[in-house]
């Protein structure tokens, strides 16, 4: 699909999109990608949120698509909110539309999708996408897509690479978050509670929890007991130290933890199967669900007044660290540099000091969870940090 | 259920019958439900029911993990199935990597964690597992229900089996919110006693920004088919949710709406719940409405107050009561 541009070598017209989700450090991509774009002579044009520039040109006054010039990208303030947008949704083969009998359906346009680029005679597509998208790219690249992933997770829970960007920025936000409940809580003389991005891997909340030097860190990798939690804590509160700290990441999970009864409700019994309520295992959790659940609990069993705290979403935008910025930068410049290197179904991975290529294959149904025998994982231990089980 | 599909009896695609029901529809009631909408609600308390066709739901409860492992070989597809690390209980669903899973595949999960939301069922099939509680029909006046999913979707399969379920004397209700052309209600109304029917929003914006669509067909259907079914009963529904439509100006507006048609027996109001909210994990979908909670019991008292005033009773129903 390359066109050959005579002397110059082949001139590639390559396309950048973002996947759903603001991440702290993402135009910096997208300023790593054109420059070296430019450097190589390429040409890189950005798809307007997400693929829709692609799917629906006509909803953009630019037709969808940005030519992301050297000049244009010079200007581009790497602090700024994302330069191509996104879209809620992705996912070009369940996208939803309105059909001609105004009814709202889901279509697969991932054909159609592979055919405008072509048209437009893109023979290479750089994503920065998390875990979902991830897959989504992976299907586009068993249809044919030359495709390159550039891994994007603010938990940092993206399996082969160490470092996500967006993650310090995110854990700069939580530090200084996590300082003023600390204070709060002191002037309190409660239990701050305090909620945390981490649904399945709580770097976040454990690398913040050092930081601040918490007095107990829950996350999703060990399960916790809250009575034990409630005797430590009881240990540590004294009249001269009323307060505490405790940090939760959101898909932290407990031991023994009491269910509530739900009561029987005919409405329920008239639903559809799987109806479930909140007291539910089988629930989707509400942000703030499990600092409340902590709090709540913790409350019962010491005399110590508690209460939660979420930071949650706040930790997704904001100005990206100078980590962030450089990371952001060098992700753009490795992706060029698969694609230069005729990669073609990778994601590009950081692992100190190296940048490599990792096949999508590779790449999906992967977590980056805290290792149990973690460095960190000793460190917080070492600190005296509760971690919600004895050793 | 599993008998095979006759072909002179039509067929259609049904997600769940449900028996012993009593919100939908006079009597104790036997809920169809039927798969396939064409909106969008975000508090969708039925999500297994908005595709058409059927589609994998996965229940961890029930997943022995690695003591089975089964899906996670072929001819289950590539990387659908997947353990994050060694102390994972459960096996983890790639949805994007398993959307071709089909009945032939999960019936091979040994303990029903794997499932399929919907299959093909005939008339007959329906109307003989109905039939199961014709007894508590008579007793309290109920019948079938078909709900969804829109039931109007699939209008011949409806209008067979209501006809049906009148053939064999039990009264007939739907559950709809009408967003389908009209050929498909004038279809299958005459075979209806009660037509359950949703208001959910009155502005056509917001009724696009929460459903999907705007409301333009929806209320011109609901008017032409009070006006052409006048011996057919109507009962309006709001699903009401507070931040969306759980304030007076939008009951006042459904009243305006329907009170000037007698056929229109009763607006009740259905306040918000979070029982669906199990389901849209089972089928690895996002639940947009999270950080939304349930009406008061006030706020629906009062709100159900102006309604009772608007059809001339005194006395309140609890929130939910018949």
């Amino acid at each position: 699909m390359a066109t050959e541009l005579g002397h110059a070598g082949s001139l590639r017209r390559i396309a950048i999109n973002v996947g759903a989700g603001y991440v702290p450090g993402i135009n910096a991509v997208v300023m790593g990608a054109a420059l070296a774009a430019g450097k190589m002579g390429w040409e890189l044009l950005g798809i307007r949120d997400g693929f829709e520039g692609l799917l629906h040109p006509e909803r953009y006054p630019d037709g969808g698509l940005v030519t992301l010039s050297p000049q244009l990208i010079e200007n581009l303030d790497p602090a700024a909110s994302g330069i191509l947008g996104q879209s809620v949704r992705i996912d070009p083969f369940h996208v939803r539309t309105i059909n001609e009998d105004q009814m709202v359906e889901e279509v697969d346009m991932s054909d159609h999708l592979l055919k405008r680029l072509q048209a437009e005679k893109i023979d290479g597509l750089i994503s920065i996408v998390g875990g979902r998208g991830l897959s989504i790219l992976y299907k586009l690249h068993r249809k044919g897509l030359n495709a390159v992933c550039i891994p994007r997770s603010i938990e940092n829970d993206i399996a082969a690479t160490m470092v996500s960007f967006g993650f310090n920025s995110a854990l700069t936000v939580t530090i200084e978050m996590l300082d003023k409940a600390r204070q709060s809580a002191q002037s309190a003389r409660k239990i701050a509670v305090v909620e945390v991005l981490g649904e399945q891997a709580g770097w976040l909340a454990l690398q913040a929890g050092i930081a601040v030097c918490a007095d107990a860190v829950l996350i999703p990798e060990i399960p916790c007991d809250l009575k034990m939690l409630a005797r430590r804590l009881k240990d540590k509160i004294s009249p001269r130290r009323p307060y505490g700290l405790v940090v939760v990441a959101e898909g932290a999970k407990f031991i023994n933890k009491p269910q509530k009864e739900e009561p029987t409700s005919s409405l329920k019994a008239s639903l559809s199967p799987l109806a479930t309520g909140e007291a539910s295992e089988h629930v989707i959790r509400r942000s703030g669900q499990v600092a409340q659940t902590v709090a709540t609990e913790l409350q019962l069993l010491i005399a110590e007044e508690t209460y939660p705290l979420v930071i949650g979403p706040w930790v997704r935008g904001g100005t990206p660290t100078a980590v962030d910025r450089q990371l952001g930068m060098a992700y753009g410049v490795g992706a060029l540099q698969a694609l230069k290197a005729g990669k073609n179904g990778v994601m590009i991975s950081f692992v100190p000091p190296e940048m490599k290529f990792i096949p999508l294959a590779e790449a999906i149904n992967k977590v980056r969870t805290v290792p149990v025998d973690s460095e960190f994982i000793q460190i917080a231990r070492s600190l005296g940090i509760c971690l919600g089980k004895e050793l | 259920m599993t008998q095979p599909v006759n072909s002179s009896s039509p067929a259609g695609r049904v997600l769940n019958i449900q028996r012993y029901c009593s919100h939908d529809g006079p009597g104790i009631r036997t809920t169809v439900f039927l798969k396939g909408c064409s909106l969008r609600c975000k508090w969708c308390a039925n999500p297994e029911s908005i595709a058409s066709k059927p589609e994998l739901s996965y229940d961890p409860k029930k997943c022995t993990g690695k003591k089975c492992g089964l899906c996670l070989k072929s001819p289950f597809p590539e990387g659908a199935f997947y353990f994050v690390d060694n102390n994972d209980e459960h096996v983890k669903v790639n949805w994007q990597l398993s959307m071709d899973c089909d009945e032939a595949l999960t019936s091979l999960c040994p303990t029903g964690a794997l499932e399929m939301f919907g299959k093909l069922m005939t008339v007959d099939q329906v109307l003989d597992e109905v039939e199961k509680d014709s007894s508590f029909y008579r007793n309290t006046g109920g019948g079938i229900t078909l709900s969804g999913g829109e039931c109007m979707l699939q209008p011949d399969f409806s209008a067979a089996l209501l006809k049906g379920a009148h053939e064999r004397g039990f009264n007939t209700a739907v559950e709809t919110a009408c967003n389908v052309p009209w050929p498909n209600i004038e279809k299958v109304l005459p075979h209806v006693d009660t037509m359950l029917h949703d208001h959910k929003l009155t502005i056509p914006e917001r009724h696009k920004k929460w459903t999907g669509v705007g409301n333009e067909r929806i209320l011109a259907n609901f008017k032409k088919s009070y006006e052409t079914f006048p011996n057919t009963e109507f009962i309006a529904r709001t699903p009401l949710i507070p931040g969306v439509n759980a304030y007076e100006e939008h009951i006042r507006a459904v009243l305006a709406f329907i009170r000037p048609h007698k056929n229109v027996i009763d607006y009740e109001l259905l306040p918000y719940h979070r029982f669906g909210l199990g389901k849209y994990e089972s089928l690895g979908v996002v639940y947009e409405l999270d950080d939304y909670k349930t009406p008061s019991d006030d706020l629906v008292q009062r709100l159900q107050a102006i309604i009772d005033e608007a059809f001339g009773r005194s006395g309140q129903k609890a929130p939910g009561e018949k």
